[in-house]
């Protein structure tokens, strides 16, 4: 019975089936798109190569950036503590032109000992002060060839390489243009340290500490464990709130799916309690369509993600989206929870119907 | 069955009313059953003291005017409305001590209904019509008792239909084959042919007739019509809320 009467009403069930779809959908892109560009971005300072970043007190994780940079100078002398193989000054930049993007101002020289060198696919290194570089996932997304000039914080850059992606930022000034444009002359937001051997990072982030006792200094593995929504402010709250609009949405949906089924079923209802149904069984006929109807909804989200994934990695290759089961799960658990609630309200009413008015409907 | 039980006589219609004789305890016994509904401040009384009392296996007509409380006494004694005050006893349970879930579990063994407008549940099959009432009553599906009843019924080869594929009296036969697959100790049927002509009239009230002879269904009837009464046992006449000839 359960099954024909969702076959009876096929547009009200398609149009149920799609709410909830859509609820799994948001809540597994939301969640899949701000998790995905905290890792990727985690990881992509990971590509760095450091061991340990160096960063000025109260500095953002997830961007890297500061209010108060630290002098450059700071670069030579932890360079001399010993273990350390090469240290790389990296002013960070926000460009809040038309979109936010990341640029890392950084000496060439010392990034490259550091990371070990650029992967070059397009062209190569800054040729002159307003040169840029971009990443390979960048170039693909903003159709960005060598010997493009793009405009950045107001200024025109040139251009000059496109390399292969996951070395910090997506975007690359020289150092010193960076600092110019800032007015933050001599100054740095990061250091990424290397050491001889990764076996050295506590010693050396102890000998970081009793030099720089304000600073933040962090093992690019303990930067890692603190990528997560719970270290970003306001993260989980704005994860929260998406998930519990999707929520919203799927149990009015379901609850007045569930309630105009029910006035219109009245007389089917007085049916079945003339055939001796109890209000247990009538609650559970229509949890069980509901549940029915969620289950497909989940079904056609997971699809629907799956494909929205496809659609904005080949359309946005700079937006990474990390589907996790876990969190598959999550939000297949909340679109049923979300539906049994919606539809126990008109359960409960249709239980509580008289059936002698109710075989009386018309 | 107790066919060696049976007297037949036959009536003006042609089928054959049958009268059961025994001297054990009424299946339905009713004493100064009343019962009165609240419409607005208004109480409008639809039953004034009904006293009936039917025996088991006894097909019983009751007829009467509009609004003379024949519905309100089928649906009290069908557990579906409780009486106002009164005594209503129906296979030894009285209705009137007796809360909605009970009366409801009730019905579910011992009560079968038989609807005018068939009340079959449009989004299932035929079979799925009578299977319902058998899951409902949670013994699950009796094949014998289904083959039996939709044979005797003469429905077997529509049971794959939903209803706005059959015709009225096909449908009326599914609703009669719906009330008594469970074996019910009684079947209440409302104006069963209310809807039909007389050609399907006739059908369903020799069905009815059948049951009640071949299977010692016992049977409560309500109609306007005086040639369908015929068909009972016995009749009895109803107005203003009153049993006033039987």
């Amino acid at each position: 019975m359960i099954f024909e009467n969702i076959m009876h009403r096929p547009i009200r069930t398609l149009v149920s089936i799609l709410a909830v779809a859509i609820e799994v959908g948001m809540v597994m892109l939301v969640v899949g798109m701000t998790h995905g560009m905290l890792h990727e971005s985690a990881k992509r300072v990971e590509g760095v190569g450091a061991d340990i970043m160096v960063q000025p007190s109260g500095a953002s994780l997830f961007l890297g950036m500061t209010q108060a940079p630290m002098p450059v100078k700071i670069a030579d002398r932890l360079a001399e503590i010993p273990h350390v193989l090469a240290v790389a000054p990296v002013l960070c930049l926000l460009n809040t032109q038309g979109r936010v993007d990341l640029i890392y101002g950084i000496d060439m020289a010392s990034f490259n000992s550091v990371s070990g060198g650029f992967v070059y696919l397009h062209g190569g290194p800054f040729t002159g002060p307003y040169s840029i570089m971009v990443d390979d996932l960048y170039a693909k997304a903003k159709d960005v060839t060598v010997g493009k000039t793009l405009n950045f914080l107001n200024h025109d850059f040139h251009v000059t390489g496109i390399v292969m992606h996951g070395k910090g930022a997506r975007l690359f000034i020289p150092l010193a243009t960076a600092q110019d444009l800032t007015g933050s002359h001599d100054k740095a937001s990061i250091f990424f340290v290397r050491c001889t051997d990764p076996g050295y990072t506590k010693d050396v982030i102890e000998s970081i500490r009793s030099l720089l006792p304000k600073n933040q200094i962090l093992s690019i593995k303990e930067y890692m464990s603190l990528m997560t929504s719970n270290d970003v402010p306001a993260l989980n709250t704005f994860v929260t709130a998406m998930v519990a609009v999707a929520v919203g949405i799927g149990f009015l949906v379901i609850f007045l799916s569930m309630y105009t089924t029910i006035t219109e079923r009245t007389r089917e209802i007085g049916i079945l309690k003339s055939l001796g149904a109890g209000k247990g069984y009538i609650i559970e006929v229509i949890l069980w369509e509901a549940s029915l109807l969620s289950i497909l909804g989940i079904i056609a989200g997971y699809a629907g993600t799956w494909t929205a994934r496809k659609f904005i990695i080949a359309t946005f290759p700079t937006l990474p989206v990390e589907l996790t089961l876990h969190w598959a799960l999550w939000a297949g658990l909340l679109a049923l929870g979300g539906s049994l609630l919606g539809a126990f309200y008109p359960a409960i009413r249709a239980a509580r119907l008289d059936p002698v008015d109710s075989l009386a409907y018309e | 069955m107790l066919l060696s039980s049976i007297f037949l006589t036959t009536s003006a219609n042609g089928v054959q009313p049958a009268r059961h004789i025994g001297s054990m305890e009424p299946i339905i016994s009713t004493e100064n059953l009343k019962k009165i509904y609240r419409i607005g401040k208004v109480d409008v009384a639809a039953l004034r003291g009904v006293d009936l009392s039917v025996q088991e296996g006894e097909f019983l007509a009751v007829v009467g005017p509009s609004g003379c409380g024949k519905s309100t006494l089928l649906h009290i004694l069908g557990g579906l409305t409780p009486p106002t005050s009164g005594k209503v006893l129906v296979d030894g349970n009285d209705f009137s001590y007796m809360k909605d879930a009970e009366r409801t579990k009730f019905r579910r063994h011992k009560i079968g209904f038989v609807f005018q407008r068939y009340n079959l549940l449009p989004t299932l099959t035929a079979r799925d019509n009578i299977a319902i009432a058998q899951h409902i009553q949670g013994d699950g599906f009796n094949p014998h008792r289904f083959e039996a009843v939709t044979e005797m019924l003469g429905i077997k080869d529509k049971l794959g239909h939903k209803p706005y594929a059959l015709s009225g009296g096909e449908q009326q036969r599914v609703a009669i084959a719906r009330a008594v697959v469970c074996e019910p100790k009684l079947l209440l049927a409302d104006e069963p042919t209310g809807n039909l002509d007389s050609e399907n009239s006739q059908v369903v009230l020799t069905m009815m007739r059948t049951l009640n002879r071949d299977f010692r269904q016992t049977i409560l009837m309500i109609t306007h019509d005086a040639e369908a009464a015929s068909v009972a046992d016995r009749i009895v006449r109803m107005r203003d809320g009153r049993i006033i000839w039987d």
